[in-house]
């Protein structure tokens, strides 16, 4: 990779970003060549959203000037952005659930007031048969899992021309065959020209970069090229010490059932989302739920929690069939929900974090005083959760809007563990932390499962699941296709169930 | 064009709640001009005319109170809206809710006419707190119920009420013995309001909207009910995932905005014209909509808005006396204040950046 020879892609020069007192972007400079794959690391908080955010022109930045192959850009909105050859898929998705996906993509790309359809129709699907993403032009984007919305956003990203395409977290929400699909999807723009900027937090999706650039507190520490550094290197850079992998784990007790389900089934919108799923949990018992997103694990945990209502079968918590009970009843007999869509389903963005602490218990006496909110011991809550989860916080008062992702998931961990006395559902709890971080997450979850509490839990990161299940189940198309204890599982056994096949017989 | 003038518009990451106010302030200020060049047109000094305005809304005691009884429906009315919109459920049917409560605190009033003004007086306060709340729940039940969506709803039945208000006094069982006119008879003497101060015509209603302000105010901030409110008007999904009925908090909200907007028209009828009629509770409900918007949908935002309001609408009896503008003008400043604030508003999320030294 020879970066000085040619004009550099992207030439960021001492950008510098504040939000009242903190400084997110402090004085950070680097260049990325054409046809690089350039990482972005850090710390929750770190400031590396914010960094692509200016890039995007949906921050301006207080100093600093960004060039695109020896121009400067002056990138006062994502439409000059955009104009300027740089393309974003966002941590979160900012697509039109109501919209297809067609008008999603093609939305305010028309020039004057005419679309022509048809064409852009030709071109998506050209771009999308191009790069192997399969997407169908004219399904609803609220009918997308989580999975497919990514594409969609890659796409699009693609027809509006990137020449520089900013990727934020963009395999936190794939599952691994997804995120191999897209590395060779960028094997290929890389291979023409086009430059990647990605911003990971799992390690081994770092290591295939070119070159990584690792932020800390807002202050660039270097930029490395990565096949001269390894992991520990890195690491080292990004937290400052060294992080310890595995947690010591006593035996499984062989607690009581805390949650049975029999004979569960469940159809929505023409598709079968569980089908007669039969298993028992135990208290002190992490069952790991592996399989390909959107093959019934959601729909899983949420008929648990009380989101959604079987068709048939029953559910039993501690021998008590929920079947009846509502969202409240249920998460008041000691039942923390982790959904897997923070935003839209965990936090309310306009709430200070103290404020989100108490979401859903909001009427419970402990938080009132008479008939008001007690918000001296909200406060004092919040900050004894943003302390011991190290949150980057300015305080209880803060809006979680404001906050980075991790640091949002950060709130809702903190709210869910509290709340989960017997049982603890888990989808994806470790999508978009920092690695200080998803061993903090593991620590915590196996000092639940210490004290009795029983946890299912979803995820696509198989180092989740060996590290900390008990046992781990295989889900695919709402069915369990096996269930095994951990010392017997293995991605020999596991991966071709997860792909379907029934008796381990690849095809 | 701008930009050669060494300055760039930027979007701001977020409108903060001084530039609201602030877009308020540009809003007033910029209508204050608009209005003076109107009164050149016609050709009137706008000195003398502000000052008339000014004189006819607060140049006397008794001018000051008429303002607050003006302002009293008002009020309510802006409360009520300001509640809704806050939950983010566009109730565009304070108007109706309006009729509801005047109507069915009527109807419970008019059973125990001669009864002492401690039994009537709460008779009516609830009447039109249930009338209203019940009016408006009906709206609630059909968007949860049937997914009919509230700013049709509401709309819809507000057509309804003034209908039936109509039928009920045109020949029917409410309309005055002997009369001509589409009213009721003069409401019991046990019923009225209480005049607050001798020689004015401000009545307990204005007091009791100041209780109200105070009690919407200390239930979204401090409340487990407002809490809900404002998390209903971020992220309904998040609260229900969460274990919150949204059901129930669309009823729960749609119940208090209606009660509220129901004391107006009771106030009107009890406090200012002692009989039931259209004329009496007409147009308040949507006035309240502006006066909300005005207020920042803040509790006591929506007092002085409603102040302001009330002001205008009393200073320019007076005005057109002295003047000769009519007063009739006062509608087109409020709908040009409206207008200067929406604009104001969204230019507040823009901000202007120095390009060059
Ligand atoms: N609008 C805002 N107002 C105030 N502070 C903000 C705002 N947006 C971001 N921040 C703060 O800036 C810092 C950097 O945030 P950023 O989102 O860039 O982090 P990040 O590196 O992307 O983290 P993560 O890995 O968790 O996504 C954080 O401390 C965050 O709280
Ligand atoms: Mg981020």
């Amino acid at each position: 990779m020879t970066t000085t020879s040619a004009t550099p892609r992207l030439a960021v020069r001492h950008l510098t970003k504040r939000f009242g007192a903190l400084i997110a972007n402090d004085d950070v400079s680097l260049t990325i060549a054409p046809g690089e794959l350039h990482c972005l690391l850090g710390e929750n908080g770190a400031g590396k959203s914010t960094f692509s955010a200016c890039l995007y022109g949906l921050l301006q930045p207080e100093a600093g000037e960004i060039e695109i192959d020896g121009v400067t850009a002056e990138l006062t909105s994502p439409a000059k952005a955009i104009a300027s050859g740089i393309g974003m898929v966002h941590q979160h998705f900012v697509l039109v659930p109501s919209f297809t996906v067609l008008e999603n993509i093609v939305v305010g790309t028309g020039s004057g007031l005419r679309l022509d359809m048809t064409a852009a129709r030709g071109r998506i699907l050209d771009l999308s048969r191009q790069f192997g993403l399969e997407i169908a032009p004219d399904r609803l984007v609220a009918d997308l899992s989580v999975g497919e919305k990514q594409w969609v956003e890659i796409v699009k990203a693609l027809y509006l021309g990137a020449r520089l395409l900013i990727l934020d977290e963009p395999t936190a929400v794939l599952t691994p065959q997804e995120s191999e699909r897209l590395f060779a999807i960028i094997q290929q723009l890389k291979a023409s020209g086009i430059a990647v900027i990605l911003i990971s937090h799992k390690m081994n999706e770092v290591m295939r970069s070119d070159r990584v650039s690792v932020l800390r507190k807002g202050r660039l520490v270097g930029t490395v090229t990565t096949k001269d550094v390894t992991r520990d290197d890195l690491t080292m850079m990004m937290v400052g010490r060294p992080v310890a992998q595995v947690h010591a784990r006593s035996k499984p007790g062989a607690g009581e059932t805390a949650l049975s389900f029999t004979g569960v089934s469940l159809a929505k919108g023409g598709r079968t989302h569980l089908k007669n799923v039969t298993l028992d949990l135990a208290a002190g018992e992490i069952i790991g739920i592996a399989g390909v997103a959107g093959n019934g694990q959601d729909e899983l945990l949420e008929a648990v929690a009380g989101l959604v209502r079987p068709d048939s079968g029953s559910i039993h918590l501690r021998g008590e069939d929920i079947g009846a009970l509502s969202v409240h009843d249920i998460a008041r007999r000691g039942v923390g929900y982790v959904p897997s869509d923070r935003f839209r389903d965990g936090l309310v963005s306009d709430f200070s974090i103290a404020e989100n602490l108490i979401l859903g218990q909001h009427w419970d006496e402990r938080w009132r005083s008479g008939p008001f909110l007690d918000e001296t011991a909200t406060r004092r809550s919040a900050e004894q959760a943003i302390a011991s989860y190290s949150v980057m916080a300015s305080g209880p008062d803060m809006l979680c809007g404001r906050l980075s992702g991790g640091n949002a998931q950060k709130v809702i961990l903190a709210r869910e563990f509290a709340k989960a006395r017997h049982l603890l559902l888990c989808n994806q709890p470790t999508r978009g932390v920092d690695i200080g971080v998803i061993e903090f997450v593991h620590g915590e979850l196996l000092r639940k499962r210490e004290e009795g509490c029983a946890i299912l839990l979803v995820s696509e990161e198989l180092e989740d699941i060996f590290a900390l299940s008990d046992r781990i189940a295989v889900m695919f198309r709402g069915e369990i296709l096996g269930i095994f204890p951990r010392h017997e599982a293995d991605i020999a056994r596991i991966g071709p169930l997860m792909a379907g096949h029934a008796h381990g017989a690849a095809a | 064009m701008i930009e050669r003038l060494g300055y760039r518009i930027e979007p701001r990451s977020e409108t903060t709640a001084r530039g609201r106010t602030l877009a308020v302030g540009v809003a007033l200020a910029a209508s204050l001009v608009l209005c003076a060049l109107l009164f050149l047109a016609v050709g009137v000094s706008p000195f003398a005319a502000f000052q008339s305005l000014a004189q006819g809304a607060f140049g006397t005691w008794r001018a000051a109170t008429e303002t607050l009884v003006k302002a009293t429906p008002l009020i309510f009315t802006g409360l009520a809206t300001a509640i809704a919109f806050r939950a983010r459920l566009w109730n565009i049917g304070a108007e109706g809710q309006v009729f509801a409560g005047a109507m069915f605190a009527y109807w419970c009033q008019s059973a125990l006419a001669g009864s002492s003004a401690w039994i009537q007086l709460p008779v009516i306060i609830i009447g039109a707190m249930v009338g209203g709340g019940l009016y408006a729940g009906l709206a609630a039940i059909l968007k949860t119920r049937f997914r009919v969506d509230e700013v049709i709803s509401t709309v819809m039945l507000n057509y309804i009420i003034v209908f039936a208000l109509s039928l009920l006094l045109l020949k029917g069982p409410w309309s005055e013995a002997g009369g001509f006119f589409e009213q009721t008879a003069k409401v019991d003497p046990g019923s009225i309001l209480p005049i607050l101060f001798d020689k004015t015509r401000l009545h307990l209603g204005f007091l009791l909207a100041l209780i109200a302000a105070a009690f919407v105010y200390l239930m979204i901030r401090k409340s487990p009910v407002g809490f809900e409110i404002r998390a209903a008007g971020s992220n309904l999904r998040a609260l229900e995932v969460q274990g919150t009925n949204s059901r129930r908090v669309i009823l729960m909200v749609m119940l208090i905005s209606g009660a509220l907007a129901g004391l107006a028209g009771m106030s009107e009828v009890y406090g200012v014209h002692y009989r039931l009629k259209a004329g009496a509770i007409t147009s308040y409900g949507y006035t309240g909509i502006i006066v909300a918007i005005l207020g920042l949908l803040n509790p006591w935002g929506v007092v002085i808005a409603a102040i302001l309001f009330g002001a205008l609408v009393n200073g320019a009896t007076f005005m057109q006396i002295k003047t000769g503008v009519p007063s009739a003008l006062i509608y087109a400043i409020e709908a040009i204040l409206l207008l200067f604030y929406l604009a104001g508003w969204a230019a507040s999320s823009f901000k202007l950046k120095r390009i060059k030294p």
